[in-house]
């Protein structure tokens, strides 16, 4: 019992925040935060199984949220709603609540497929080429989704609400944010047992040395695809629920700067360390978080002491000035990010009394 | 048992091996020697299978396994299927994991299995690696990692063991008991290909050798005649 003390608390915290939200306790903008680190968590941690553990560098990860994003949106409009695209609900809208894991899971698949498509070429080669494929990959899945008029090309596509609405009609409780939480605990356990796994430990030798780990008897591409397929479809995952949670999707939000914070979550956070990458994803959705309410401030202030001429704003855009500088400060000062390739339970070995995890 | 006939291996387009032609029978120990750049190591990486771009690309000839040709397999296969596998130059340990975890991992083809009878073998064989079990590998001694090397590729279960220099970088008294302990392994029935740069001391041990220069056989016989042969040319080895 003892030994699960810390899992209580997680399940205890989940359940307080659903039912805190149902009371009406949390604001929209606060729910939306907090979906958003667990689709954060679960983007971060699936580049950090090719980025970290893999010692690949995948650069597009933000493609295969897209294609996620959309077939999960294209799935649940047509399925569970009326509209334009495909006229009358295919199903009834009151199975929507029971049927949205499919809806994921579909999501899922079709991007780890697109993984495969991607990781069939490219792991013949290796390090940057593999980087240049994936930009690459990212930049062809968006161009694909913009000229594509009839789910909205650049102008993006929406409906997903009526969905959401469906289900609410059905139960009214926050479904979005539990549907966030579940996939976020299976997407991190499917990981953490996956990497502890002997068939992980193949995908850390192939990191390693990959001679060492074919004389081994390790099929180095199929681990190496294997594990590419993980990660883009949990990407895909988290695009689905991205997609879900603001009802709207655009194929321009998963362009390279998407990409950019994923990686900057995994290297703040340590390659090759869950809680690492987990911790990062949770203080990186905070930071761009807090901006949003600091660059105004500091603006007034600057403004108020008349360091600034009267003309010239600090606007939001200089987010992406702040990003890149934490980026390049945490590779001078520390750049094998919080836990470097160390679990949480490596630093504080006591923890591991308190949580059981496998 | 290993039939190797008229192999031609390239890296890109620089051939390094010129047709040489060789055969292992099961239970023997063969060396293969020569200088530096001769094609001793290119030849053990064909043996392989290993991909490109560290290794070479076969452009001709054959390599045959129990009268198979095994020019289409892939290196995990070379491992799970021949049961042969290699001791690479360099040694290529996982230093970041410990002695046991490196020993573990190496049970991989077996990973349904608990490698924990396999590991107490090898501990007997080198109870050096006994003691640092728990210890993470790059720590260990060159020595140390030489054991370690030839212990992990133990692990495969392999009947055929690969070895690229075992003598790299050590000191000349473990030298003498790495290649005691595989003189012991050959008497229980393990056939070693071992390529050396020092030829007295593969010569030694091995039943029968083969002299490579640039990409090509220039000598080959029982290990005495070779070694008669080689104090003769005694400048042209490098004694």
């Amino acid at each position: 019992m003892q030994r699960r003390t810390l899992n209580i608390i997680f399940f205890l915290a989940a359940v307080a925040l659903v039912v805190a939200a149902q009371a009406g306790l949390l604001d929209n903008y606060t729910l939306t935060i907090l979906m958003f680190m667990g689709i954060n968590c679960m983007f971060a941690a699936s580049l950090n199984l090719v980025n970290g553990y893999m010692g690949e560098f995948s650069c597009g990860h933000a493609g295969f949220m897209c294609v996620g994003a959309y077939v999960g949106s294209l799935m649940s409009v047509g399925l569970f709603t009326s509209s334009k695209l495909f006229g009358a609900p295919l199903l009834p809208p009151e199975l929507a609540p029971f049927l949205f894991p499919l809806v994921l899971l579909a999501a899922t698949l079709v991007s780890a497929l697109f993984g495969l498509i991607v990781a069939l070429p490219s792991f013949h080669t290796r390090d940057d080429y593999l980087a240049i494929i994936t930009i690459a990959a990212n930049y062809i899945i968006i161009s694909i989704v913009e000229n594509i008029d009839a789910i909205g090309g650049p102008r993006g596509f929406s409906g997903m609400k009526k969905t959401i609405n469906a289900m609410h009609g059905v139960i009214d409780i926050p479904w979005m944010l539990i549907w966030v939480i579940i996939s976020t605990v299976v997407c991190i356990t499917v990981l953490y047992r996956l990497v502890t796994s002997t068939y992980g430990k193949g995908i850390s030798a192939v990191c390693q040395n990959e001679v060492a780990a074919e004389i081994m008897g390790v099929n180095t591409n199929r681990v190496k695809i294997m594990a590419f397929m993980v990660s883009s479809g949990m990407a895909g995952l988290s695009g689905a629920l991205y997609a879900h949670v603001y009802g709207y999707v655009n194929a321009q939000a998963f362009n390279i700067l998407k990409s950019t914070e994923g990686l900057v979550m995994v290297y703040l956070g340590g390659m090759g360390s869950l809680s690492g990458v987990l911790l990062a994803a949770i203080v990186f959705t905070l930071l761009i978080e807090m901006l949003r309410f600091f660059i105004p401030m500091l603006n007034d202030a600057l403004h108020a002491l008349s360091l600034l001429p009267a003309d010239l704003e600090v606007s939001q855009i200089w987010k992406w000035v702040i990003i890149p500088l934490v980026l390049i400060l945490l590779m001078q000062f520390r750049p094998e990010g919080f836990f470097g390739n160390r679990e949480l339970t490596h630093i504080f070995p006591r923890l591991r009394r308190w949580i059981y995890f496998r | 048992m290993l039939c190797v006939t008229a192999l031609k291996a390239a890296y890109g387009k620089i051939e390094a091996l010129h047709g040489i032609s060789f055969h292992v029978e099961r239970g023997e120990i063969v060396t293969l020697i020569g200088a530096n750049g001769a094609g001793k190591s290119t030849t053990l990486k064909a043996l392989m299978r290993l991909t490109p771009p560290e290794s070479p690309t076969v452009t001709g000839g054959d390599i045959a396994f129990e009268g198979k040709s095994i020019l289409g397999m892939e290196g995990h296969n070379v491992v799970d299927k021949l049961k042969m596998t290699l001791v690479p130059e360099g040694r290529h340990i996982f230093g970041n994991l410990t002695v046991m975890e490196n020993l573990t991992l190496a049970a991989w083809t077996r990973r349904r299995e608990s490698p924990r009878k396999d590991i107490e073998h090898i501990f007997e064989l080198f109870p050096r690696l006994a003691e640092r079990a728990r210890q993470r590998s790059n720590t260990l001694s060159g020595g140390e990692q030489q054991m370690l090397a030839v212990g992990r590729a133990l692990m495969t279960k392999c009947s055929v063991l690969l070895l690229d220099e075992p003598s790299m970088g050590l000191a000349p008294l473990i030298m003498y008991d790495m290649f005691r302990t595989l003189k012991q392994l050959n008497s229980e029935g393990l056939t070693i290909v071992v390529v050396e740069q020092n030829a007295k001391l593969a010569l030694q041990v091995a039943d029968r050798g083969y002299v490579l220069d640039t990409g090509e056989i220039v000598a080959g016989g029982y290990s005495a005649e070779l070694l008669q042969h080689l104090e003769i040319k005694a400048a042209y080895l490098g004694g």
